[in-house]
């Protein structure tokens, strides 16, 4: 593993740990909404949204979009970084492309990073490379 | 002659103002104290005159004074009510009020039963337990309070079979009526057992082995209101029938109060000129299931749309003849579990298609106006098969793409009215649960995260999120409406109080209800100065009228 994604992965860590995503218990229909059952996920997308010179772009809208129709958006954090979790695992990682945006740059490069098929515990990195307008 | 005309019509004029000035209410003053506290701030004062369907509220000011305005109290003989946690009223119990004005002495006195007074957000401020342990309980105040939770002497093994049976009963049940699914639901055991283990160490199953009366922590309570919050006239419409339970509330152009009956198959006509109540019987379509409808939405024709929960279908009244026209879900897609519960008919203009949803199902459902026919839609069939959701609250642009909240997981989604495909936006705050949404003419989706406890807008052409905190923890709003002044308007089924929010300053003020009040959708009528607040009492069978006086 890389410094950087070294540096990637605590950084989604700590992330993930202010955002309160750490697995809470199952629960189950009518009593209890606590909604962790994801049994049937495919692999989540992660990565860092940068721009030119290499520095974080938080607040970057980051789009997930199914080839077949359908997306999910979410935003970077404050360190660059994003998470989309896991489509259904029903639905290929290679049919979904990502892309960012932020008013005021365009969109430079995508890097996807290799990911082991058919391994949905394999997070699938992609980097995002903005550019000032 | 003309000029005795004149002076005839003239003096005419002078006796009937005069007439009008005797026959109007006078003013009603008085103080607030008690021994242990001298003059009472944040008392909420209730007058209500024999016979009248009508109550009216107000609050005590920093001196202990509270002042009726004149015009709402006509003379007669008047039932007095305080709330005032940790009090009752001592003296005196009624008033008469007669042509002049009337200032009367209230006097409270520390009450013996202060578990009788506590909100719902109160008992999950007092019981013990982690959050996790007190989440589940948010479901069980969609039909009654907590009081009759923690009265209760259950131990662990006899609540599992509680538990089990309410798990079978519609979502539209109040106390005053129950009403059973049809379709079974499956229960999940380890979430019964794990919620009736916790119960019963907040209930009183084990107070005889204390030696003990009462609960083994201390009753916590919320302040009562200061300042700002004590300036606001409440007036509450008492409805006709305990089971009546008015969901969704909003006024016509003539001032009238429109509402959704939760429980009955009905919708509600209210005139709060003189508090009469008027029902319009909507068409059983399942007889043996549960009645009640949810959602109240205008068209762009200013027709009245409700969905029709067990009954399954939509329903869209029409205000001139005063008739409904009802769409029945066809039976290729009608089950024993569908349940409609909301209604989006405003943007139909656009392409003939009125969005809807089936709870049961998880989907979205759109109505195609002229074929009567409905198409299913999976907004989720994207993400993984073992999570919840629920398409809950809904909002359409002007193009008629849906948005709408996805109250058991974490998201709101928009369908695009062309492709019918989904996009998903989770919200900036884990297991938030959206509940209710408005889309105001900027574009901005505002709506409740009712298990974050928070207020939420969502900008649908930046799309992006703000969040804001609610003050008081365990309010979970349900609903929230954005007024021209810039200001949110909140409420929800636990805390009896209605949010008036600033996000420029961050002010917030919390008003108080003056009885315990399960309030759902929140509507702000925004033709008066300063704006009127308006709310159904959904356990409580009456309307809910808040005046700010600033």
């Amino acid at each position: 593993m890389t410094v950087t994604r070294a540096g990637l992965y605590l950084a989604l860590c700590l992330t993930s740990a202010l955002a309160g995503l750490a697995p809470a218990c199952a629960g189950g229909v009518n009593f209890g909404d606590d909604n962790d059952n994801n049994t049937d996920q495919g692999p989540y997308f992660f990565g860092f949204v940068r721009d030119d010179t290499g520095s974080a772009v938080p607040d970057a809208k980051v789009t997930a979009t199914v080839k077949a129709g359908g997306a999910l958006v979410t935003r970077s954090n404050g360190m660059g970084v994003y998470k989309i979790p896991g489509f259904g695992k029903n639905v290929d990682p290679d049919s979904i492309d990502i892309s960012c945006a932020k008013d005021g740059y365009k969109q430079d490069t995508v890097l996807r990073r290799p990911h082991a098929a058919g391994d949905n515990a394999d997070p699938v990195e992609v980097e995002c490379t903005l550019k000032k307008e | 002659m003309t000029r005795a005309l004149c002076l005839v019509a003239a003096i005419a004029f002078v006796f009937s103002v005069l007439r009008a000035d005797a026959c109007r209410a006078q003013t009603l003053t008085g103080a607030v104290s008690s021994a242990e506290e001298g003059a009472m701030e944040g008392v909420l004062v209730s007058a209500q005159q024999t016979g009248s369907p009508i109550v009216v509220s107000v609050v005590s000011d920093d001196k202990g004074r509270f002042h009726f305005p004149g015009g709402r109290l006509a003379p007669g003989h008047y039932t007095l009510r305080v709330r005032a946690v940790g009090y009752d009223l001592a003296g005196p119990p009624a008033i008469d009020i007669g042509t002049t004005p009337a200032d009367v002495a209230i006097r409270l006195r520390k009450t013996s039963d202060l578990a009788a007074q506590l909100t719902n957000t109160e008992w999950l401020m007092s019981m013990p337990g982690t959050a996790d342990d007190k989440r589940p309980l948010i479901e069980c105040m969609s039909c009654h309070s907590f009081e009759r939770i923690v009265r209760s002497t259950y131990t662990a093994d006899e609540f599992v079979p509680v538990l089990e049976r309410m798990a079978q009963y519609a979502n539209n049940s109040i106390p005053a009526r129950v009403q059973p699914r049809v379709a079974r639901r499956d229960v999940n055991d380890a979430s019964v057992h794990k919620l009736a283990a916790y119960l019963a160490t907040v209930n009183l199953s084990r107070a005889h082995d204390r030696g003990s009366e009462g609960w083994n922590y201390e009753l916590q309570t919320l302040l009562r209101p200061k300042g700002r919050a004590t300036r606001v006239v409440i007036t509450e419409y008492e409805l006709p029938r305990a089971t009546i339970a008015p969901h969704d509330v909003r006024t016509d152009a003539l001032g009238h109060v429109w509402y959704s009956n939760f429980v009955e198959n009905e919708l509600g006509e209210l005139d709060p000129k003189t508090g009469a109540n008027r029902d319009y019987p909507i068409p059983v379509l399942k007889p043996g299931f549960p009645t009640g409808s949810l959602d109240l939405e205008a068209d762009a024709e200013g027709n009245l749309w409700l969905a029709l929960m067990f009954q399954s279908g939509l329903a869209r009244f029409d205000m001139k003849t005063k008739t409904f026209r009802i769409f029945p879900v066809d039976s290729g897609l009608n089950d024993d579990a569908m349940q409609l519960s909301m209604v989006m008919p405003r943007s139909a203009g656009v392409d003939g298609e009125v969005w809807t949803n089936d709870v049961a199902r998880q989907s979205i459902m759109r109505l195609d106006l002229a074929s009567g026919k409905y198409q299913r839609i999976d907004p989720f069939s994207l993400l993984p098969t073992g999570r919840l959701h629920a398409p809950y609250g809904m909002a359409a642009d002007a193009e008629n793409n849906l948005y709408f909240m996805d109250f058991a997981d974490q998201n709101i989604g928009r369908v695009d009215a062309k492709t019918a495909t989904t996009t998903i936006y989770p919200t900036p705050t884990a297991k938030s649960r959206p509940r209710r949404c408005m889309l105001d003419e900027h574009g901005r989706l505002w709506f409740t995260e009712f298990a974050a406890n928070k207020l939420a807008m969502f900008d649908i052409k930046a799309e992006k999120f703000k969040e804001w905190d609610v003050p008081t923890p365990y309010t979970y709003p349900y609903d929230v409406f954005s007024d021209p002044n810039g200001e949110f308007w909140s409420g929800g089924m636990a805390s009896d109080r209605v949010l008036r929010f600033d996000p420029r300053s961050g002010r917030s003020v919390e008003y108080l209800l003056p009885r315990p009040t399960n309030i759902r959708r929140v509507f702000v009528d925004t033709s008066t100065k300063p704006v009127t607040f308006w709310a159904g009492n959904n356990h409580g069978a009456e309307i809910v009228r808040l005046e700010p006086l600033d």
